[in-house]
């Protein structure tokens, strides 16, 4: 556990200078690719919630518990400058993140903080699902709201 | 509202359209409202928005089979008529018109095209937080769901756009042309020209 969280403290430093240099497009792809993840990961927790999926314990946690994992990933530096909506290709990313950049860090720790919690919530049965995602699914939306251009 | 000479009070809006239009505008105005600033679990906003699609398909019905001045024949003109009427839209004085103008008939069906456009995005939408998917949005491809979202908000601002003239215009009919629009849609009761 230690290990995991300094391995992932060094990752938090570390995000910010490869992303730096790298290209606007690669930090594009990336951030495209770690939302995916989080939406993978939410679809089988609505999957269950909606009864589609069969309700499976320890899917259900992993599921969480990726997300958590997610939510500690430093995401705020794949949204390079240059990289805004208009600027780039296929970025749905509004210029208020650069304007606003406490703000949508803030965005980001308050999801991280509901999804602390994530892979425990959903333990116990099925009826435990739809509340644990609906408040994961606040944060999604809370930030795309403010952030995200809706296309 | 003072009566005119060569006016008489005649029964023009039905109860039926005078309920649909208040109840419609309370749910439109609270739905608005939800969207832009309700909690982001929409429940409540999916719940209205049924209940706003089930008033739109009483119009459109209402509109084919209802009393004369409630049908869509009997208030939707040409341009012509539009454009006659126009000619006496600055002066000081009530139109006394019987129904929907035809200037004012444009109006109506803006608003009406507006929301169903908005009912129907809505339906379809997928805003990626696996909590507020609207309940026809696997029916279409998740790249249209999405899109759809835009639609939406899109059409959020038309409906604003729409509503805030809709009552400007009602102000200026009360200010200006001295006629009161809004005792009518509660009463039925409209004074409207002599023939
Ligand atoms: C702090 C802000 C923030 C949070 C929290 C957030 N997102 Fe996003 N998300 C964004 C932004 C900004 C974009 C647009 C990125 C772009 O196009 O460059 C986006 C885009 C997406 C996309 C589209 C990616 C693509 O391929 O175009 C998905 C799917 C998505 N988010 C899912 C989620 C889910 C699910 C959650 C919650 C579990 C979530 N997001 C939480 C900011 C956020
Ligand atoms: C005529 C009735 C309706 C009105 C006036 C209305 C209005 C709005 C408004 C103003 C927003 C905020 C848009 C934005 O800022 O992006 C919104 C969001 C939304 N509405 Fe509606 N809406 C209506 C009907 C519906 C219906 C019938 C549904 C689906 C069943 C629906 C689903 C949604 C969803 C999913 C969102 C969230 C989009 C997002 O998260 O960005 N709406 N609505």
């Amino acid at each position: 556990m230690r290990l995991i969280k300094s391995a992932l403290v060094a990752g938090l430093i570390a995000v910010p200078v490869l992303a730096t240099a790298q290209s606007g497009e690669d930090a594009l792809e990336a951030r495209h690719g770690y939302m995916r993840m989080l939406a993978i990961n939410m679809g089988t927790l609505a999957g269950m919630a909606k009864g589609e999926i069969e309700y499976d314990e320890a899917a259900a946690s992993t599921a969480g518990a990726n997300i958590a994992a997610l939510s500690q990933y430093g995401a705020v530096a794949l949204f390079v400058p240059g990289t805004a909506n208009g600027e780039i290709d296929e970025s749905d990313a509004l210029p208020a993140i650069w304007e606003k950049p406490e703000q949508f860090a803030q965005k980001f720790t308050a999801f991280a903080e509901v999804a602390s919690g994530a892979s425990e919530a959903v333990k116990g049965g099925q009826d435990n699902v739809g509340p644990a995602l609906q408040k994961l699914g606040g944060t999604c939306k809370d930030c795309h709201d403010d952030f995200r251009k809706p296309e | 509202m003072s009566p005119v000479r060569e006016a008489r009070r005649a029964r023009v809006w039905d109860p039926a359209l005078r309920a649909f239009h208040w109840i419609l505008a309370a749910l439109v105005i609270a739905n608005w409202l939800l969207g832009q600033f309700g909690p982001n679990v929409m429940t409540l906003h999916f719940w209205l928005g049924y209940s706003i699609a089930g008033l739109l398909l009483f119009r459109i019905v209402w509109g084919l089979v209802g009393p004369a001045p409630a049908r869509f024949v009997s208030f939707i003109r040409g341009p012509r008529a539009i454009l006659d009427y126009m000619r006496h839209l600055g002066k000081r004085e009530p139109s006394l018109w019987p129904g929907h103008n035809p200037l004012g008939a444009l109006s109506v069906v803006a608003m009406l095209l507006a929301l169903i456009w908005q009912v129907g995005t809505g339906l379809i939408s997928d805003p990626e937080d696996f909590i507020n998917v609207g309940p026809l949005a696997d029916q279409v491809s998740s790249a249209t769901a999405r899109k759809a979202v835009g639609w939406h908000h899109l059409g959020g601002s038309i409906i604003l756009i729409l509503v805030l003239l809709h009552v400007a215009v009602i102000l200026y009919y009360r200010f200006w042309k001295n006629e009161d629009l809004v005792r009518p849609m509660i009463t039925g009761w409209k004074w409207v020209r002599r023939r």
